[in-house]
């Protein structure tokens, strides 16, 4: 059986205009995940790691080159039509959480699922199963603020597979914690990982590799180095 | 239902910001309220006044002339007793016309003398102006030239102080004379209607006023005629006025036609204008919370600028969001609109409860002003709230989920 492909960069380049300067962020960025891949992309700061990860998450639109998100063209979508990808294609993990502070774990998870237009009785109950996957059972009306930060992360998590997405895209997600909770946080993604969800994770930190089936390596705007470690796991 | 929600839970995070927000705008509907209700009853109160005169009343006066070179302009006396008698055979609409004699005169009563108006009329001017005595009689027949008057409130008042006027006697102090006359009846009191008010002036028959008070020769001061029916009125003005015309040969200075009908109009037009220019000075605090909302508003979206772009990055379409900030605003003029209808209410019922006794002041709440208020203060929150919401709308994500 072939896996699906997920999602798929083909010369992908992001040129921003400073005036009279044009700084070339990506430069033909071309790489494919499949359904179920573990994805690392890597790179030090200022190698456009962080202009990827928007393009990934439809935050942002290529200069030139296209986007595919389970096939379909993101790279000229509109605004509106972005917005819903983002919502059901796309389940973003921050490296600052990005918790709303007045809701509580269960309303932030129900949040995309709001945007989504799922109604509430079944929207609680699949954020209830969510945060009970990422060991959260206990604190469902606990404020983001009465959280620790791995808590807070895995929140946050279980706020990204709310949609069920194509692929969860993370943004440095053990950035801001200590090494037990980043841990933590690590083995919810390789659990994940095992039950068939494809992950992307942008992080600079190249102890968090082991787990991952393929590592791009990003340096000025071009993919200097791609890995792939054996084949696809997960239920394809 | 989310959206409001939501809303809901971020006006109450900021109790006291969106109380001071909505501060301005309750000032504003309660203070537009307030000016609508007393202004309405103040037009009630002042056509009620007028129709209790009768709008099928008719005034023909003597016209100013002169004026000219130095000069000073002053009434002539043009109007003489035959023209009531021609009014009431030439003009068909007008049903009853009296002739009145009136004067300013020096009024004695033991020590004290005050300057009152001497009107001396027919019978027949208490149907047409509807005056009433509230004690004491009216003129009968045997009264004819006798030397009898009836005194409105205030000037018997200022004349007698606190002693009962009636069966009083006094003087009307004529050039050098003194004519004595006995006090039979009071007015009731009904607040000054136009030239006449009744509760200020003296009322005394018309014979024994022409040859004792006024010692006129057929000359008259005014005539005050009567049609059957309001819708007459234009009628009979134009009948009059046309057999004056012909009468002074073209001089239409030399008189005046005015219907109650027509001072009705000028009036309400008046205290129409009044009210308007009224409402939208108060009208004015209204703008003022609407900036105030706005600035609010916009302060709440740039401190909010993280969690738009969270809301944003997790699929909350622009639309999304500006309808979210916009039902925040709305909500908070809305429900500002109110509480400010509630105190606009409570404010005219207050008023007038303390100072409607004093000035006759009434409050007519119509419900198309609350719905105006509800609905102008819903209009302030879309309006003002729409630059601001627009704003948070079109923040990039990126730049947005970024902010500190």
């Amino acid at each position: 059986m072939t896996p699906r492909k997920v999602m798929e960069l083909v010369d992908v380049w992001k040129i921003y205009d400073m005036g009279e300067v044009k700084v070339e962020a990506l430069r033909g960025i071309s790489f494919e995940v499949y359904e179920g891949e573990y994805v690392f992309v890597v790179g030090p700061s200022g190698s456009g790691k962080s202009t990827l990860l928007h393009i990934l998450g439809c935050l942002d639109r290529p200069t030139k080159g296209k986007v595919f998100i389970e096939g379909e063209d993101v790279s000229k979508m509109s605004d509106r039509k972005l917005a819903k990808v983002r919502n059901r294609k796309v389940g973003f993990v921050f490296q600052t959480y990005n918790l709303l502070p007045r809701l509580n774990a269960l309303e932030n998870v129900e949040l995309p699922m709001i945007y989504a237009g799922v109604p509430a009785r079944e929207r609680r109950k699949k954020a209830k199963e969510l945060l009970e996957l990422v060991g959260l059972g206990d604190r469902l009306y606990h404020r983001p603020n009465q959280l620790s930060g791995g808590q807070q992360q895995r929140v946050g998590i279980a706020r990204a597979l709310a949609n069920d997405p194509s692929f969860i895209l993370a943004d440095e997600p053990t950035g801001n914690l200590d090494t037990k909770s980043g841990e933590e946080v690590m083995a919810i993604f390789k659990k994940l990982h095992e039950m068939g969800k494809t992950l992307i994770v942008v992080t600079h930190n190249p102890e968090l590799l082991k787990d991952g089936t393929r590592i791009v390596k990003l340096r000025d705007g071009v993919i200097e180095d791609m890995e792939i470690r054996g084949v696809v796991y997960g239920n394809t | 239902m989310e959206i409001l929600k939501e809303v809901f839970r971020s006006l109450y995070a900021n109790k006291l910001r969106t109380f001071l927000s909505m501060l301005g705008i309750v000032i504003g509907v309660a203070a537009v309220i307030m000016v609508m209700s007393l202004g309405a009853g103040m037009k009630k109160g002042v056509t009620e006044r007028l129709t209790s005169l009768g709008s099928n009343v008719i005034m023909v006066s003597p016209g100013f002339v002169g004026g000219r070179g130095g000069t000073v302009a002053q009434a002539v006396e043009t109007l003489k007793e035959s023209d009531v008698k021609a009014i009431l055979d030439m003009c068909p609409s007008v049903s009853k016309a009296v002739g009145l004699l009136s004067g300013s005169y020096l009024v004695q009563y033991k020590n004290s003398n005050t300057r009152i108006s001497v009107y001396a009329a027919p019978n027949e001017i208490f149907q047409i102006l509807n005056l009433k005595v509230s004690r004491g009689r009216t003129f009968s027949e045997d009264d004819k030239s006798k030397n009898v008057l009836i005194i409105g409130r205030e000037a018997a008042y200022n004349l007698f102080k606190n002693e009962d006027p009636l069966g009083k006697r006094v003087y009307i102090v004529q050039g050098s004379r003194k004519i004595p006359f006995e006090v039979i009846g009071i007015f009731e009191r009904t607040g000054s209607i136009l030239m006449f008010n009744p509760d200020r002036m003296i009322l005394i028959p018309y014979e024994t006023g022409k040859y004792r008070v006024f010692q006129s020769r057929g000359g008259i001061s005014m005539i005050i005629a009567m049609t059957s029916s309001p819708e007459l009125s234009p009628n009979a003005v134009m009948e009059i006025d046309h057999l004056l015309y012909t009468k002074f040969h073209g001089q239409e200075s030399y008189y005046n036609v005015v219907s109650q009908q027509a001072i009705l109009n000028v009036v309400t037009e008046s205290v129409n204008i009044i009210n308007l220019v009224l409402v939208a000075i108060a009208a004015v605090s209204l703008v003022v919370g609407g900036i105030g909302i706005m600035n609010i508003m916009l302060v709440s979206v740039v401190e909010r600028t993280r969690e738009i772009g969270i809301k944003m990055a997790l699929g909350a379409s622009r639309a999304r969001i500006l309808v979210e900030f916009l039902v925040e605003s709305i909500t908070i003029t809305f429900v500002a609109g109110a509480i400010g209808v509630l105190l606009g209410v409570l404010g005219s019922e207050t008023a007038v409860n303390t100072f409607g006794k004093t000035y006759g002041l009434v409050a007519v709440i119509e419900p198309t002003s609350v719905l105006i208020a509800f609905g102008v203060s819903a209009c302030i929150g879309l309006f003002f709230g729409f630059y601001p919401a627009y704003r948070a709308s079109r923040l990039s994500p990126i730049e947005a989920l970024r902010y500190e």
